[in-house]
Order: structure tokens, then sequence, then C-alpha cells
């Protein structure tokens, strides 16, 4: 069943669409992603344009974050003010990330640069997640317990002597500012230009960098992914015209189902599996978008349109 | 029925047709002379558009054994870039642009023989018949020059432009936005011709020209333009119109019923 997309002006399969969104939102459930970073390179590989992929991809990022981010705020597990500070930054990003994106296009390498992100990004967080989860397997074969970093948490750091610090009493840190303004801002950036949540390098940083307790890590996050998606969504729309709305309602619905069989599936499997299965999968979506840049490609020429006359 | 009808009207209109023509064609024996239609004149792109096929019924008056016919079909121009990928540090670049200017976003030819049979190059470079005549304009990089007291165009980066014209045909052939078939173009009784008009899911929207030729000893000796219209319609074009007008309230609808959806799947989510 052929349906037209008004925005990328290509007609796809509905239920290939359908599909995708289910099976992206069963590996978000299962994983507890977002998984654009699955969905930005699948929608490229069908044939939608990068620009309005990346775009759309935020839409629906901002509906699966949506779900997410109001579960955990009934629930309490959401630092709302490490959460508007991680959102100051998210905003000032997405802002320079569309501005960044609409130059690059104008040039003709945003290809290229979505790719190299993906490549390098993946690559290092897929990679370190893969060792980080192989030591924890292993750990649990030999009946060790995983070593308490309490002991790490008391040291000074740099990140501790930077001024403008404040209390986060959910969280229970005595932090500066500044450190989850910076990171806000880099992931609002990527959230822009590779049609990702960016929650695959929030989440570690909070846990590593900021070294909040884990319990409020994912909520907070999804409450920076939800308002940056949405601000990028308005942007994207605004300013680049690349939203497509039918696409992203497609991706919606699949991403809400596949995400609720997802979850289930997942309580069935123990944690550091699932997290061996996830850097698996990451780093294949690395080598796959790495390989498709290094490859000879069948035609030497790329064709960008400059815009068609419009009725 | 209905395409029968046309092609009753079609020749009941031909001597008026005749007489139009007959200032442009060199007039032998009464002067040959094209009438055409589409089974369609307007191409609606909805929902569930995934390419369709149109029929174009035409009439050659003063036909000959030896003639043939030709039909071009243009759709509306775009500019294009035109990149050739380089191998930088083991990654494939786009470098080296090239822009091209009023390139029809379709373009397809039909004929009853292979076009080198039909007509003559200068012919076939003069109409722009064929993707080896399609006129292919980078006005950045080239320059007028008189040689030999005739003022051509001469390209800059020489005969490179060669292979940026070909990888256009080549792009655009591999999307089923351009296309030649020979024998494309059914002759059926009395001069009477028949061919289809292929329009392909990517089928870009716009004001598209349909040019029906008769070739004779390799020269156009009559031509005859329809127009063909494709536009979205439905929903599809409300859609389009409100995130091109309205962009910022389009977005903030989108970013509405993000959150909508959102919602109702946590309230679901929450009940069970």
């Amino acid at each position: 069943m052929q349906i037209y997309l008004p925005i990328a002006e290509i007609s796809v399969n509905l239920l290939l669409l359908l599909s995708l969104g289910v099976g992206v939102g069963f590996l978000s459930g299962m994983f507890g992603v977002g998984g654009g970073f699955l969905l930005t390179p699948l929608l490229i590989f069908i044939g939608i344009p990068p620009a309005v992929a990346v775009s759309t991809q935020a839409n629906q990022i901002a509906a699966s974050s949506a779900s997410g981010a109001i579960a955990h705020w009934r629930r309490g597990t959401l630092d709302m003010k490490m959460g508007a500070l991680l959102l100051v930054g998210g905003m000032a990003g997405a802002f320079a990330g569309v501005q960044i994106f609409g130059y690059l296009q104008a040039l003709g390498q945003i290809d290229l640069i979505i790719s190299l992100c993906y490549v390098g990004f993946l690559g290092t967080i897929g990679t370190l997640m893969l060792i980080e989860s192989i030591n924890a397997l292993v750990r649990r074969y030999r009946g060790t317990k995983s070593s308490s970093n309490s002991a790490a948490r008391r040291k000074r750091r740099w990140i501790d002597r930077l001024p403008f610090k404040t209390r986060f009493p959910k969280s229970g840190l005595y932090l500066s500012v500044i450190p989850p303004v910076v990171i806000g801002t880099f992931v609002g950036t990527l959230t822009a230009i590779m049609g990702v949540g960016g929650g695959f390098i929030m989440v570690p940083a909070m846990i590593y960098v900021l070294r909040m307790p884990t319990n409020v890590v994912i909520g907070t996050s999804l409450f920076q992914i939800l308002f940056v998606t949405l601000l990028t969504t308005v942007l994207q729309a605004g300013q680049n015209q690349t939203v497509d709305i039918v696409l992203a309602l497609a991706l919606i619905v699949g991403g809400v189902v596949g995400a609720q069989l997802g979850a289930r599936a997942g309580r069935k499997i123990r944690a550091e599996e699932l997290r061996v299965a996830l850097a698996v999968l990451v780093i294949a979506v690395c080598l796959k978008v790495g390989w498709d840049l290094v490859a000879t490609p069948e035609d030497l020429f790329n064709i960008i349109s400059l815009g068609r006359p419009q009725i | 029925m209905r395409l029968w009808l046309a092609l009753l009207t079609l020749l009941a209109l031909a001597p008026h047709a005749a007489a139009q023509d007959e200032a442009e064609t060199p007039a032998a024996d009464g002067g040959p002379a094209i009438v055409a239609a589409l089974t369609q004149e307007r191409v609606d792109i909805r929902s569930d558009f995934a390419g369709t096929q149109l029929i174009l019924f035409g009439a050659a008056q003063g036909m000959r054994e030896s003639d043939d016919i030709v039909i071009v079909v243009r759709g509306p121009q775009e500019d294009l870039r035109v990149m050739r990928q380089s191998r930088i540090l083991g990654v494939w670049v786009n470098m080296a642009p090239v822009h091209f200017e009023g390139v029809p976003s379709y373009y397809t030819v039909a004929s009853t023989r292979p076009l080198s049979d039909v007509g003559a190059f200068s012919a076939l470079r003069r109409e722009g018949i064929g993707l080896d005549h399609l006129r292919l304009d980078a006005p950045d990089t080239e320059h007028r020059e008189v040689r030999f007291g005739v003022e051509v165009t001469v390209s800059d980066i020489g005969a490179e432009i060669a292979e940026y014209r070909a990888a256009i045909a080549r792009n655009r052939r591999r999307e089923e936005l351009f296309a030649e078939t020979y024998e494309g173009v059914d002759l059926l009784e009395g001069g009477l011709f028949r061919a289809k008009v292929t329009l392909p899911p990517r089928t870009p929207v716009g004001d598209y020209t349909v040019d029906v030729y008769l070739f004779r000893n390799g020269r156009a000796v009559a031509e005859r333009s329809v127009t063909l219209e494709v536009r979205k319609a439905g929903l599809e074009r409300i859609i389009y119109d409100f995130a091109h007008q309205f962009a910022w309230l389009y977005g903030l609808v989108c970013a509405a019923l993000a959150v909508l959806f959102g919602w109702a799947a946590a309230a679901i989510f929450n009940r069970r």
C-alpha cells in the first residue's frame, strides 16, 4: 500500500514505514533508547531525502520521549532543575544546529557530515558500552561484586572547581551550572544535525561526568530530549520546511506499538545481556554507515536539486 | 469508448490545426500537420499516488510511409548542483560542484524508430530531442566565444562537462524521470498514433509540455504541443501549502501532535 509523503515528495509503502516504526520502537522500548540513531539511516536508505529524514525524526522522538517523560514525572524520577539547565543548553544547541544544518545543506556536504557524526559517535559509544557490559558479564560469572565507586565520588575533580555552584536537591548534588549547560548544548546541536535524541550521549555524560544518581538519569534526559526535539521540529519546519507530518505520524504510530512490545520483551532479559546486545547493534549501525563512506559509490556523481518551481 | 470519442474529436479538429501550423511547416503537398491529445490533461497527486500512465493519442495529416513520429515530454525546470565524489583520506567526499540551470525535472522521448534513424544530428540537437541532445546548461562554467566567425558556447572545464551531463542523465534514468523508448510510439491506421507517457512515483509537480514532431527525411516537418499539469491534490496539497505558507504554525502543529500522541501512549501504558 503506497502512500505519498507531501513534504518528502515521494511515494513509499505505508506498511514498510509502519513496520520500521514498530521495529525501531521495539528496540527502543527494550533498550530504553530513543532509536533515532537507527531510524534516520534507515529512512535515508529507503529513499527519504536526508534533510526530511533528520527533521521528521526529531518530531518522532518528541512523541516517544513525551510518553517516557510523563511516566517518569509521575513517578518523581525527574530532576526538574537539572533538566531545565540541560534544556537551556539544548535550546541554544538546537538553534546552532539548525543553522549549521542549513549551511552544510547549501554546501552539499550535509550527507557527509551526518555520516561522519554517526561513525564517530556510534563507534565510540558502542565500543565503550561493549567493553563495559562485557566486563559486567564477566564479573557476574565470576561472582564478584561490582566495585563501589563511592570513593571516587568524593574525590574533587576539575568539574567541582567550576564557579556558579548550585544545589540539585533531587539528585543530591552541589555542582556548577556550567557542565549541564555545556552537555545540553552539545546534545542539542547533535539533535538538529543527526536527527537523534542524543540520549546515548547524555545518559553516560550524566552518570560519569555529572555523577547523577541513575534513577533520575533516564527521566531527566527524556525531559531534555522532549523539549529540544519539540524546538527542533518547529525550527526545521519554520526555517527549512523539511518536517513531513504524514511520515512522522506513520513512524509515531508504529513506534508507540513497538515500544510497548519491546518494553515487555526487555523485562525478560537481564540488563547486562541487553547492554551487550545494544552495544553490538550500535556498532553494527556504525560499521554500515562507515562502510558506505569508504566503499566506492556506484555513481561517482551526486546530484542535488536546488529547488524546483512549485505550484 | 472515451478514447475513441477523443480520437473522433481529434480528426474533426485536424483541418483547423493544419491551418495553424501552415506558417511554420514547409508546405509540401498541402503541408503535414499533427493533432494530439492526452487522455488526461491534469494528474492529481494524492496520498495513494504511486505513479501513473497516460496515453497520448494523435493523428498526423499527410503522413507518408517513411515518416516518423517523435514525442518529447518535458517536466518543470529545476536548477541542479552536480558534484563529483573524490576520495579524501579513504572517505568519498562531494567535490567540484557544477551548477546547472533550467534542467527539466522530467524528460522522456518516445519514437517510432531509434532516434538516430529518425532525425539528422542537427535537427535533433536544435530541438533538444533525445538524452544525447538534451540541453544541459551550466552558465557559470561556460562563456561565449567567436570561432571561425561563429559565436559558440565554450565550457571552461573542457571535456569534463560531458561527464557531468552524462551523470545527470544516468541519475535521472535510474529514478525513471528520464527515459528514451524507441518504438514507444504505436502507429495505427491512417496516420493515427498512440504513445504511453509513464509518470513514476517520484514525478515532480508542475507544468509539463508534450511536444509531438513529425519527422521526414531527418527533419521535423510538423510540430504540435500539448500541456499537462501535475499537481498535488486533496489532503497532500493542503498539507504542502500549509507547511510552506504557514511554516512556523505548521511546526507548532507537528510539535503539538507529537506531545498529544506521546501523552496518549503514556496514558494507555499507565493503565495496564
